[in-house]
């Protein structure tokens, strides 16, 4: 176990550098930022088990929930703090950025957004830490699902498609009806084909409608029921298939 | 995202017709007042709900504001509970109480803090190697930001005062943002944007008497025209150096002065 702590923009630096020299050279030695000027202990205390292992992102917002609340530290207090999540993507490195081959050590590495957590609007919500807290902590265990199903270190199209806009995943409402149209419980996934591009009522064909609904209902009275049943035609078939599956 | 479509007649409630204010204690925000909410020639059933919702990333928070008959600001409008409370945006509907569609609707409302207006092009001193300066868009919502080399030495005097850094630099400065407006980040309406920070530079191109096309957003193709695009930045670039001739003046003086010498 480590206490949390805060990365400092010395850290953050040097963090940097690390992830970019990994591109290169995959056996470059991970710097030790657990100290000053790098890193600075979190108040109150919060012990983080920095070998914890987690199948899926829901595992890991889980954890990262628990320790907050044992904490007594609400949402607003944790998620603007972005060295916090800067550091914990540090810890969690292996994880996030996982060796793909042993014999060489290399890793694919994703962009920096994805460990280095951002102000840019157009970035924060693909932190590999903060993004999967941010959507678990505001959408609770169930909705969540359809979000973060997958690897801690994968990126996937729900987060990417939804999380991306702020009407949407602002929404408790749409967020189950999202929920609710596209994932399949008993797989414990998404459906299949509901990324599909050409497949009517695919997720982006949802993002466009509920644009429209945006500015022609007031959605947030509403009902996630309400909002299904406004939905057109196109949309039939994964409202059936919930049928099926319920 | 394109905001054209009005299919149910919704009406637009103008910014100058609202004014909110963040109320701060030690310096913090804790809530919002709406300090003018004038929707009465917007001919509102009186019986429309009227509503503000605070809202930035994931968070939203939504305040009953009465009826377009009868106002009421509820207070406190506590944002405590809200993660960002200093970047939030405001958003204001008035309902059909009826069937639940908009009759009535204003977004993306920046808070008026008269004691410190905000710059639309911050400047930030870092070190860019062998760069003078750079644009970044990073600022709120992709705003632009001018990054000046700090190796530089005395920089951050001669970026605010010498007339040959502000005719050598400011020109293709604004040069890079608008075209970066038009063409990467795009437009969606000369006259109500939906990006803030393109809103203010729309302004302050027009405070210089340069007349905007009908339409920059290059997704319109029936109206928008790239080469009447290219001209508005253009006009827009040479009507910056016009306001500061006297900049140019200076610096020709100086420059003869140092060529006599």
């Amino acid at each position: 176990m480590i206490n949390l702590r805060i990365m400092l923009p010395e850290g953050e630096q040097k963090f940097r550098e690390y992830i970019h020299n990994l591109k290169i050279d995959p056996s470059t030695p991970r710097p030790d930022l657990n100290n000053m000027p790098f890193s600075k202990e979190f108040s109150p205390l919060i012990p983080i088990d920095e070998t914890g292992q987690f199948n899926s992102k829901l595992e890991f917002a889980e954890y990262l929930q628990n320790c907050f609340d044992q904490a007594g530290l609400r949402r607003e207090e944790v998620l603007p703090r972005n060295g916090l999540w800067t550091w914990l993507a540090y810890i969690w490195f292996d994880q996030l950025a996982p060796i793909t081959n042993p014999a060489t050590a290399e890793r694919v590495i994703k962009e920096d957004a994805k460990y280095i957590c951002s102000s840019d609007y157009r970035d924060y919500y693909r932190h590999l830490v903060s993004g999967p807290y941010s959507i678990y902590s505001l959408h609770g265990a169930e909705n969540s699902r359809i979000f973060l199903y997958s690897r801690v270190n994968e990126h996937n199209d729900f987060i990417e498609q939804f999380a991306s806009r702020q009407f949407i995943i602002s929404h408790k409402n749409i967020v189950e009806a999202i929920y609710r149209l596209y994932f399949d419980s008993k797989k414990r996934q998404p459906k299949e084909g509901a990324q599909t591009r050409t497949r009517p009522g695919n997720i982006r064909r949802f993002v466009r409608v509920i644009q429209q609904f945006e500015l022609t209902y007031d959605i947030y009275t509403m009902s996630a029921d309400s909002i299904l049943d406004l939905l057109p035609p196109e949309f039939d078939e994964w409202k059936n298939r919930r049928a099926q599956v319920q | 995202m394109k905001r054209r479509l009005n299919y149910t007649g919704r009406k637009k409630i103008e910014r100058e017709i609202v004014f909110i204010s963040f109320k701060r204690q030690n310096g913090k925000v804790t809530d919002f007042a709406v300090n003018k909410l004038d929707i009465n020639n917007l001919n509102l059933p009186s019986n429309a709900k009227v509503y503000v919702e605070a809202y930035y990333r994931t968070e939203l928070k939504r305040f009953d504001f009465g009826t377009a008959g009868s106002i009421s600001n509820p207070s406190p409008c506590d944002l405590r509970d809200m993660a960002y409370p200093e970047n939030l945006k405001f958003r204001i509907l008035a309902v059909d109480p009826m069937d639940d569609k908009l009759l009535a609707h204003a977004d993306r409302i920046s808070p008026e803090e008269p004691a410190k207006k905000k710059p639309i092009l911050p400047v930030e001193f870092s070190d860019l190697g062998n760069e003078i300066w750079r644009v970044k868009y990073e600022g709120d919502e992709g705003s632009p930001i001018l990054v000046i080399n700090s190796k530089i030495p005395n920089i951050q005097n001669i970026a605010k005062q010498d007339a040959q850094f502000l005719i050598y630099v400011y020109p293709h400065v604004i040069r890079e943002v608008l075209t970066y407006m038009v063409f990467v980040d795009e437009v969606d309406s000369t006259t109500e944007p939906s990006t803030n920070w393109h809103g203010d530079w729309l302004n302050f191109i027009k405070h210089f008497g340069v007349q905007i096309p009908e339409t920059l957003d290059k997704e319109d193709k029936e109206n928008f025209n790239e080469e009447e695009a290219l001209k508005w930045i253009n006009d827009s670039v040479r009507a910056f150096c016009n306001s500061y001739s006297n900049k140019f003046e200076e610096c020709i003086r100086k420059t003869e002065e140092e060529h006599h010498d």
